[in-house]
């Protein structure tokens, strides 16, 4: 389809950028070497655009995303309490009651008196120093790997919303693996430490 | 650059904190530098910025990658300046070409001068928003057509006319002050 000048002069400003594409571009050059007033706007608008890519702007830079993450983690924080109970909770909590079973049963077999005590205050205290769900997707077996690999275990939980609490083991890290577990959308979907 | 910004928003939506940094660093001098050319208020500016990449990380779950990562971060911050006028009611200073005036005298007069920065800034900031969009757009970030159309959400004629009008707006704003300066 054949174009007028005038539809052709309006590809102007991408000639001058270098995006259009080579057919185009052949159709307006060929133009302004006919059209005096094309060319001359055409190297006006080639010095504002040298012009405009040449100003420097002082950014926000580092002080706009510290203000970013601040403001991300306190976002985070607010939404967690509030996330609505996911449709699949009760898959969640099968899966939960398996992990709890095989804790338990390693407990057990460990030193079946300090299992039996911890297990106890879990149903009756709700202990633990983390809340947290658990992804809809995640498989048991994901979930296992994570908090033995953590030192970390289900105390209690789940809770009508789906959520848990863990806690370390004896000489395990809760920081580092509340890290973990943050690292770990894909399995752990929110992560609460709990208030003192 | 373009399948690990994707990437990137993926893991975003996923809550990854790091990866919100790393598109931070990545869109954020080009992102303001287009919004400030919109707003002329460096303060509010980063505001706004500000709020772009907190609904980037509200929203990245979302991002189904039908369109680029530039277009899509490009397009939010968009319609939050569009929002930003909204409020303020903005009236608009122009959107007539005058009857005076002389494209073709404006072209001679030597516009490619470097000397022209705090002319360019004036004249930009006569310009409807829709008009200085397309041109920052099109000149800042060298976009083509169909990109600015997207984050625009308009036809790439509106954009090729919006920028013929905004090419003469600012030529004509150019000449004036030129001339302005050459009687001075």
């Amino acid at each position: 389809m054949t174009r007028s000048p005038e539809e052709i002069a309006l590809d102007l400003p991408f000639l001058i950028n270098g995006t259009l594409s080579e057919a185009d571009k052949a159709e307006i050059e060929s133009l302004m070497a006919e059209d005096a007033l094309l060319a001359a706007e055409h190297d006006a608008l080639a010095a504002i655009r040298s012009e405009m890519q040449a100003e420097e702007i002082r950014s926000p830079g580092a002080f706009g995303l510290a203000r970013l993450m601040r403001d991300v983690g306190r976002e985070s924080e607010a939404t967690v309490p509030t996330r609505a109970p996911s449709r699949s909770w009760m898959w969640q909590a099968v899966a939960a009651v398996a992990v709890v079973g095989l804790l338990a049963q390693t407990f057990y077999q460990r030193d079946t008196g300090e299992s039996e005590t911890r297990y106890a205050l879990a149903s009756a205290d709700m202990p633990g120093a983390l809340v947290v769900s658990f992804a809809p997707d995640a498989t048991e077996e994901t979930i296992r790997m994570l908090l033995v690999g953590q030192d970390l275990e289900i105390v209690a939980g789940p809770s009508a919303l789906g959520l848990y609490r863990l806690d370390v083991v004896d000489g395990g890290d809760l920081t580092a693996a509340a890290a973990a577990l943050r690292r770990a959308p894909q399995i752990v979907e929110s992560v609460e430490n709990v208030e003192p | 650059m373009t399948e690990n910004h994707h990437f990137l928003v993926q893991q975003v939506g996923k809550g990854d904190k790091e990866a919100l940094a790393a598109l931070y660093r990545a869109y954020e001098r080009p992102v303001y530098k287009f919004i400030v050319s919109r707003l002329n208020d460096p303060h509010e500016a980063s505001d706004i910025l500000h709020e772009v990449f907190m609904d980037i990380w509200r929203v990245a779950a979302s991002f189904e990658g039908r369109s680029q990562v530039r277009t899509w971060i490009f397009g939010i911050a968009y319609r939050k300046v569009i929002d930003v006028h909204r409020k303020r009611a903005r009236v608009t200073v122009t959107d007539e070409v005058p009857e005076t005036g002389d494209v073709a005298e404006a072209a001679d007069a030597g516009y490619a001068a470097r000397q022209e920065a705090e002319h360019l800034r004036v004249c930009m900031g006569t310009l409807k928003d829709e008009h200085r969009s397309a041109i920052s757009l099109a000149f800042y970030e060298d976009m083509t057509c169909a990109e600015i159309a997207e984050i625009a959400g308009v036809p790439e004629g509106t954009i090729k006319s919006r920028l013929h009008h905004a090419k003469k707006l600012l030529l004509h704003c150019l000449s004036g002050r030129i001339k302005g300066r050459a009687v001075a």
